[in-house]
Parts: C-alpha cells; sequence; structure tokens
C-alpha cells in the first residue's frame, strides 16, 4: 500500500472533514482503498428537520431555550455546550440560538453560539450568523464562517461568496472550501480567482464544481501552483461519480497530469490507481495506470 | 587618468616652456583698510568696456571613466576620457578640470583639448575666464592650500598667485582682471599682467564665488551683488545685489556652496539638494529672472516665485538630478541618467537633451541660451501628487514638505490627490499620517471622499488597504454632507477598518444617519455591544447608540435600553449607555424626516484612556 504522499492535499482532506458531513468529501482517502464507490461531490442538502433518532440522547429543548434566554451568562454557555454535543437532535432550539445571535453575545459566548447554530444545522440560522462572518474577531469571523458550511442555504453561500475577499486567510480557506460543499457552482469564478490569489482551498472546491470546460480550465493551471494544491482539485474530479463527471474528462485529467511526467505526478497517479474503486470506469482505470507506468509510477527514474 | 595624460601629453610640455609668473600672496593683503568702494569702482570703470561673452550653454556629465558634454540646444555632444579628481567648472567657453596632477581645459562645444598644466598636487574648486584667460582657483583635496593660476589659450601659466593665508574661493576674470573672493568678505580685483591687486570689494554677507552670469559678473554665496556701477556702494548696501526669499525648503538648500572649498567629482547629497537662480534686471532692479527660482531634492525640483518663495511648480524626474542652471526664461537640470532636462520658468517641459551616459556629477552653464517655450504642466496638485508618489525612503523629506504644501491649497482636487494618498498600500507611514490628517481637515471635495468610501478591502480585487475612512468621516461630517451616511454605515462592519477609523465613523453617523441606515446601525451594535474590547469600539458602540436613540424610534430606544440592563453588554459600553438618556424623555416633536445638520449627541463617549 502507498504510504501517504500529499501532505497538503490530506490536510485539506482532514479540514473539509472536520467542517463537514462525511458524504461531503467525494474522494477515498488517498492511502485507502475503497471498497465502494464514493458519492458524488456534495449537494446542498435539505435539512427541513431534526433527526432526534440517531441515537443521541434526547434533548429538552424547552428548558434549553428557557437557559439561554435566562441572561445569565454562566447558564448560557452550558446550554449552549449541551446545544453543540447534541446536535441537529436539538434542531428546536435553532430560533433560540438565532435570537441570542440577534441581540449579541460577548466573544466567548458569541463563539459558542455560533458553534451551536452550526451543530444545529438550521438554514434559517444563516441569516442571523451571517453578519459574524464580518466581524473583527478572528475567532468569531472563522467560527461563524465554519457554522454557515453546516447551516446552508443561500444566505451560506453569498456570504461565503464574499468572504472569500476577506482579509482573514483563513476565512477565505473555509469560504472556498464550503463553497465546494454547499455546491456552489455559481461561485466557480470566484474560485478561479481565489485561487490565483493564493487560496490553495479553492483548487479541491473546483474540482467538485466544475463542469468540463471549467475543469479544463482548471487543468490549464497545471505549472502554474504547486503540484499538491492542483491533485487537490484533481482527486475530486476523477473521484466524482460518473454521472457526475464524464470518464472522458477524467481521461484528459490523467492525461494532463501524465504530460507532467514528474516524479511527483507518477506518484500521486499510483496513488490514485491504488484507491481506483472496484467497478468503477475501466477505460479512465486504464488510462491511469498507462499513466502510472508512462510516468515510472513515482518510482526514482521519473522525470523531475 | 592615464587617458588623459596621453590625450593631453603635448600639451603639458607648453607649460615647462612658459614659466609662470609667480606672486606669493602680497595681492592678498590683510592690512587693506576699507576704501569705501573706491578701487572696486575704479575697476570697474577700468574693466567694464572690455566685452565678456556669456560663455557656451553646455552641460557637462562625469562618468565613471571621463566627461560627457553637450549643447543645451543638443549640439556637440562629446567625451572625453580621464575622471576629475574634483567637479569641473564651466568657464565661458573653456571646461575645466582636475585629473592626474594636471589641469586640462577643453573647449566646451567639441571637448576638444586646449591646454594642459601641472597643479602641483591640488585639484579644482572653480574657474573663470574672460574668453583669452581662464583663472582657476586650486586648493588641496581636504582643503587649504589655496593656488591660483591663469592660463592663456596656448597653454601658459601667465599668472601663478599662492596666498600665504587666504583662502580663495571660485574666480572670475573680465579684460585681463581675476576676480577673486577670499577670506568669505573680499574679492581682490588682481591685474593678471602685473599680479597687483588693482581693487579690492568688502562685502558685508558672504562670498565665495564670482561668476559670470549672461556677461556680467557678479559676487557672492548667500546672495549676489553685482558688479555695476553701483559696486561701490556694496559696503554701504547701496550696490546691485538680489537674495533669495528665506523659507523652509527640504534639506536645507543653498544658492552657492563655499566656494573656498572642494566639491566633489560625484554629486554627494549637497550637490543633489541646490538652489538654481539667475540674477536679471527685474523691474528696474536687480532680481530673478523670470520671477522663479528653484529647489532641488534628489529626484524632486520644486519652483518658486523669486517674491515669497511660494511654491509655483513640481517637477519629479526618474533619477536624482545632480547638477543645473538657470537660463533667462527657465532652467536646465541633469539628472544620473544623463538626461538634461529643460523646464520653463512656469514649469512647463521645454525638451530635453541627452548625454547619452549614466553619471555620478553633472555641471550646467547656461551662457545665454534661451529656452523654447514649454508644454504646460499639468495642476500644482497633479504635480505635488507625482512627486510625492515616488517611493524612495531618501526623499520622506521632502514628500513631507509636499504633502503640506498640498494640503495648504484649497481646490478639490486637492481632496482626491490626499485621498489616493492614503488609500495607496505603498504609501510609507510617515506619509500616511499626515495625508489623514490633511484629508480630515479638508472641508471641499466631497465626491472624491464619497468615491472612495465606496470602496473596501477586497482581497480578491487586490483592493489591500481599506480607504482612510476615519479622516474623510470627520470631514464629511464636519461639511454635514448626507451622502456620507449611507457608505459610512457600510464601513461601521468592515472588520478590515481600523478601530480608529470606525471610531470617528461612527461619530459622524450619530450626527449623519438617518432611518436608512437603521440597518447598518443595529448590526454594528448588536456585534459589538457585548464584545467590544478597545476604547475606540466602546466609543463607537456609544456613538451608533446615540444614533439608534434619535433615529431609531421607538425600537432604536429599547434595543439601546436593553443593551443598557444586559448584563453580557461590556461594562464600559454599559456605562457609557447608562449616561445615555433614551426613553425617559419625551421625544422630541418631529419637526422633518432628517435630524437637523449638527444635532448634539445626548452623551460624550468615552475619551480614550
Amino acid at each position: 500500500m502507498l504510504r501517504q504522499p500529499f501532505t497538503f492535499t490530506a490536510l485539506l482532506s482532514a479540514a473539509a472533514l472536520t467542517l463537514l458531513p462525511a458524504a461531503a468529501s467525494a474522494a477515498p482517502p488517498k492511502g485507502k482503498v475503497e471498497a465502494k464507490p464514493a458519492k458524488p461531490a456534495a449537494k446542498p442538502k435539505e435539512k427541513p428537520e431534526a433527526k432526534g433518532d440517531k441515537g443521541k440522547a434526547k434533548v429538552d429543548t424547552k428548558k434549553l431555550e428557557a437557559e439561554l434566554a435566562s441572561g445569565d451568562s454562566a447558564r448560557i454557555g452550558a446550554a449552549l455546550g449541551e446545544l453543540i454535543k447534541a446536535g441537529d437532535a436539538a434542531a428546536g432550539a435553532a430560533p433560540a440560538v438565532e435570537a441570542l445571535l440577534g441581540k449579541g453575545l460577548s466573544a466567548e459566548l458569541v463563539v459558542k453560539a455560533l458553534e451551536a447554530a452550526g451543530a444545529l444545522e438550521q438554514s434559517s440560522s444563516s441569516a442571523a450568523i451571517a453578519p459574524y462572518v464580518k466581524h473583527r474577531s478572528d475567532a468569531v469571523r472563522r467560527a461563524a464562517a465554519k457554522a454557515l458550511v453546516k447551516t446552508k442555504g443561500a444566505i451560506a453561500v453569498s456570504t461565503l461568496r464574499h468572504a472569500l475577499r476577506s482579509g482573514d486567510a483563513q476565512v477565505r480557506g473555509v469560504a472556498a472550501t464550503g463553497l465546494g460543499t454547499l455546491g456552489a457552482k455559481d461561485a466557480l469564478p470566484d474560485l478561479f480567482k481565489a485561487l490565483a490569489h493564493s487560496v490553495p482551498e479553492a483548487a479541491s472546491s473546483i474540482g467538485q464544481l466544475c463542469e468540463p470546460s471549467d475543469c479544463d480550465k482548471f487543468a490549464d493551471l497545471t505549472g502554474k501552483h504547486q503540484f499538491d494544491i492542483m491533485s487537490s482539485g484533481f482527486d475530486q474530479i476523477l473521484f466524482r461519480a460518473e454521472k457526475d463527471m464524464p470518464d472522458d474528462q477524467k481521461i484528459k485529467v490523467v492525461g494532463r497530469i501524465r504530460e507532467l511526467g514528474t516524479k511527483e505526478a507518477g506518484k500521486y497517479l499510483a496513488d490514485v490507481k491504488g484507491r481506483w474503486p472496484e467497478g468503477w470506469s475501466k477505460r479512465v482505470k486504464q488510462a491511469i495506470e498507462a499513466a502510472v507506468k508512462a510516468t515510472g509510477g513515482g518510482a526514482s527514474g521519473g522525470d523531475e | 587618468m592615464t587617458a588623459l595624460r596621453l590625450l593631453f601629453g603635448l600639451s603639458c610640455a607648453a607649460v615647462a616652456c612658459s614659466p609662470a609668473t609667480t606672486n606669493t600672496g602680497a595681492a592678498f593683503s590683510s592690512n587693506w583698510q576699507n576704501d569705501g568702494g573706491k578701487s572696486i569702482q575704479a575697476v570697474y570703470a577700468k574693466v567694464s568696456s572690455a566685452a565678456l561673452a556669456p560663455g557656451a550653454a553646455v552641460a557637462v556629465g562625469i562618468t565613471r571613466d571621463g566627461l560627457v558634454g553637450i549643447g543645451l540646444d543638443g549640439s556637440g555632444k562629446w567625451k572625453a576620457a580621464g575622471r576629475p579628481d574634483s567637479q569641473p567648472a564651466i568657464a565661458g567657453d573653456v571646461v575645466v578640470t582636475t585629473t592626474g596632477g594636471s589641469a586640462v581645459g577643453l573647449d566646451a562645444k567639441s571637448g576638444k583639448e586646449l591646454w594642459r598644466v601641472p597643479v602641483e598636487g591640488r585639484v579644482l574648486r572653480g574657474a573663470g575666464d574672460d574668453g583669452a584667460t581662464t583663472v582657476l582657483s586650486l586648493g588641496a583635496p581636504s582643503g587649504g592650500g589655496s593656488l591660483l593660476l591663469a592660463v592663456t589659450r596656448d597653454g601658459s601659466v601667465a599668472r601663478k598667485i599662492e596666498p600665504e593665508a587666504a583662502e580663495l574661493g571660485v574666480p572670475a576674470a573680465q579684460g585681463n582682471v581675476a576676480f577673486v573672493p577670499w577670506s568669505s568678505q573680499y574679492v581682490s580685483a588682481i591685474d593678471l599682467g602685473s599680479g597687483n591687486e588693482l581693487g579690492r570689494l568688502l562685502l558685508r554677507d558672504q562670498v565665495s564665488h564670482a561668476i559670470n552670469v549672461g556677461g556680467k559678473l557678479h559676487f557672492g554665496e548667500r546672495g549676489l551683488v553685482r558688479f555695476d556701477d553701483k559696486v561701490g556702494g556694496s559696503a554701504s548696501g547701496n550696490a546691485s545685489a538680489v537674495k533669495l526669499p528665506e523659507r523652509e525648503l527640504p534639506g536645507k538648500p543653498v544658492w552657492f556652496t563655499n566656494g573656498s572649498q572642494v566639491t566633489p567629482a560625484a554629486a554627494s547629497a549637497r550637490e543633489k539638494i541646490r538652489l538654481f537662480a539667475r540674477p536679471a534686471d527685474e523691474a528696474g532692479k536687480l532680481g530673478i529672472a523670470g520671477g522663479r527660482y528653484a529647489a532641488t531634492y534628489f529626484r524632486v525640483v520644486m519652483g518658486l516665485d523669486a517674491a515669497d518663495g511660494s511654491l509655483r511648480w513640481v517637477r519629479t524626474f526618474g533619477q536624482d538630478v545632480l547638477g543645473g542652471a538657470a537660463a533667462s526664461n527657465g532652467f536646465a537640470f541633469c539628472d544620473a541618467a544623463g538626461k538634461v532636462s529643460l523646464v520653463d520658468s512656469s514649469g512647463g517641459d521645454a525638451g530635453q537633451v541627452d548625454l547619452g551616459a549614466s553619471l555620478v556629477g553633472c555641471v550646467v552653464h547656461a551662457g545665454g541660451f534661451a529656452l523654447p517655450a514649454g508644454k504646460p504642466a499639468g495642476s500644482l496638485p497633479e504635480q505635488l501628487a507625482k512627486a510625492i508618489e515616488v517611493r524612495e525612503t531618501e526623499m520622506a523629506t521632502a514628500q513631507r514638505f509636499l504633502l503640506r504644501e498640498l494640503g495648504t491649497r484649497q481646490e478639490p482636487l486637492v481632496t482626491k490627490a490626499l485621498v489616493d494618498l492614503a488609500s495607496n498600500p505603498r504609501t510609507p507611514a510617515l506619509l500616511l499620517e499626515d495625508a489623514r490628517q490633511l484629508l480630515a481637515a479638508r472641508r471641499n471635495g466631497a465626491e472624491y471622499m464619497l468615491e472612495a468610501l465606496s470602496k473596501h478591502y477586497d482581497f480578491l480585487s487586490d483592493v489591500l488597504r481599506s480607504p482612510p475612512v476615519g479622516p474623510i468621516a470627520d470631514a464629511l461630517a464636519a461639511m454635514n454632507e448626507p451622502k456620507a451616511a449611507g457608505p459610512l454605515a457600510h464601513h461601521l462592519n468592515d472588520a478590515a477598518n481600523t478601530p480608529s477609523d470606525i471610531e470617528r465613523a461612527a461619530r459622524a453617523l450619530s450626527k449623519l444617519a438617518t432611518a436608512a441606515e437603521l440597518g447598518e446601525l443595529k448590526t454594528f451594535f448588536t456585534l459589538y455591544r457585548a464584545t467590544a474590547d478597545e476604547k475606540e469600539l466602546v466609543n463607537a458602540v456609544l456613538s451608533v447608540a446615540q444614533a439608534l436613540l434619535r433615529i431609531g424610534g421607538d425600537d432604536g430606544k429599547k434595543v439601546v435600553a436593553e443593551a443598557a440592563k444586559d448584563p453580557l453588554t461590556h461594562p464600559d459600553v454599559k456605562a457609557g449607555l447608562a449616561n445615555l438618556t433614551p426613553a425617559a424623555k419625551p421625544e422630541p416633536k418631529p419637526t422633518g424626516d432628517q435630524p437637523a445638520p449638527g444635532d448634539k449627541p445626548a452623551a460624550k463617549p468615552a475619551k480614550k484612556g
């Protein structure tokens, strides 16, 4: 089995996993061979109501709402902590959290409230969260951006698009990742711009969202950005479901990587080969295998 | 050096064949008694009939390995090998330089060698020429050791004077008489035929230069006295004299440096920071030609009014200005790139000639040259803005000066220049603060401020510095500009603005905000009433609270009142809110949709701690 060679991509994947529901990441983790076909890149998932049947303890939302309205810092903090733990099981408390955000809280509590709003995953909360993405406190605006990725909806998308323009690199990164997760295809021009402005997280999202012509445009950037940044986008393209990304496009991408002829490219292709799900396109697999062979599969003989 | 020796080797022989007539200092006696100007007046009577040509109009550049020259009209470009060991002089039609132990005379229009004489270890201080004889003032490179040589066109040293104690300045010559400034207060007229001192001029102001300006001699250093029929009145202040207005200028430039000291061949800061002016008859008395003089400061040249010193124009060059000269209707400036730029008295571009080489030093002589008509320069605010944009640390002093000049002007365009400067991420910190202060004090150009406020920090669009929101807020509030409220409210919630700018925007909004800004105001109040952790932000929250009380109706009062009671509200904000008097007082009868300009806030925001 191949060792994990692409640190940056791995970090991105890890970041995405901490931020997002598991289904959001289409590609199998690098270095592992996934038995089942990966799901397509995440699309916005409507979550109209709370799910209390996931084995989580039942939450007394009425009681928590009362605590949130207590005006007491410690009690509010404790209630928010419980909501974070409960997650969408406590979705009924979302309006109370939104009310708190709409009224304003101390810096410590506001971060907790944003985390709670994110945990409850209610798109209705996005409007209350959105203003905090521009907060002067790093911790607050980052928590707000992360929460929006979970609460989703049109307001989340438009706010995250705007957040790509932020002076805070972490907010830009979360926004770029989040736009991919939220399936915000309209944001592709902004994501390309972000990539050109060295927002590396944009590459993966472009890979998740691109139509074939956009994917070509992305592939044209090969050589202009570090390979590990580009590979985070290639990975998304290659592991998108066939209905979402035609084989021909994937073969084109493989060809593009093969053309690089570098040891790094060879290693990456070998890694993709190892992770290629059984039952997936044989044509693409053959193209990957040929490319691995041509590039030396990352062996020391490859071109630099 | 070797090249010059070879080049001028033949003429050197002439020196040995023409023994100099030597004085050892009788000409510069310290026993002289003030004669009330009689002797110098007599000298004037003697030599005034001898025609003195204005001399060549040329620029002579010093390169790393020699000299390059060109006429100011672009004619006669030449080169001469051999690097000078001090700044060359242009005397009449002769370029004089010392190199490798010799003084060399070159034809100013062709660079052709005229003569070469040994200088006994001295280097050139300056030279004058009367059309037949060149007078050289020389000294030891490290100071002292004055030596005066008079060299005729055939290379003969007609006179050699080595004063015992006097330090000689830059000489001139007319009618075979040398005029030699010395000891900073005298100009001795030496008959080059006899070596006798024919007369002496006593000046009450410093003198170390005798110069030929357009065929007329002048003496001085800080100011100039003309050698004319009134010269005898010099000691009593009745001579034809001219001075430049005293005013603050960056680097404290001087018109003339001390002529009894050697000026290095490679221009130092002293040569790059200079004044240039040409004495001329103006309105019946000695004044400054064209009513303008110029001050250089590295890459910037400032045109100043000769009457009051006020700034009239500014030119910015690509390279440091190493030398220059004033002509009758403008100036010629020679820069390190070898370009000689002609600038008319109004600051207009009158053309350029190119020496074709990078320079380390440069001297220019305008002679009788008249500049062609120049192309009008842009407005002074535009010229100032361009000069201030130059990104070089050594320019900071001049730029601060120019910025202050800019701020004194009333044109609305000045506001634009200040906005641009304060918005530019490349503006040095020192200038940025000055620009912001000046901007806050502006009371016109609101349209430029509003345009600036329409921009925000935008990483993807490479707008990496927020506009100067605080100063603009101050200015627009002082102008009671109602259009400012919307953009300022929008900036309130932009984290890219500094806390100080936010504080000032909020203060302006406490006066300017209307119901249209309620949304932004409430958002700001919500976000920061409990998280404001800096004094500026606390003040901003309180200013916004005032605005909410003023324009927010019952809802606004409720928001503020609840915050005042809420234990989560930041203690400093809470204390400030307690001083506000929201719903307690009955709402005044509405007198219109808009608050009256200048409405006083309910309570003062907290002062900075």
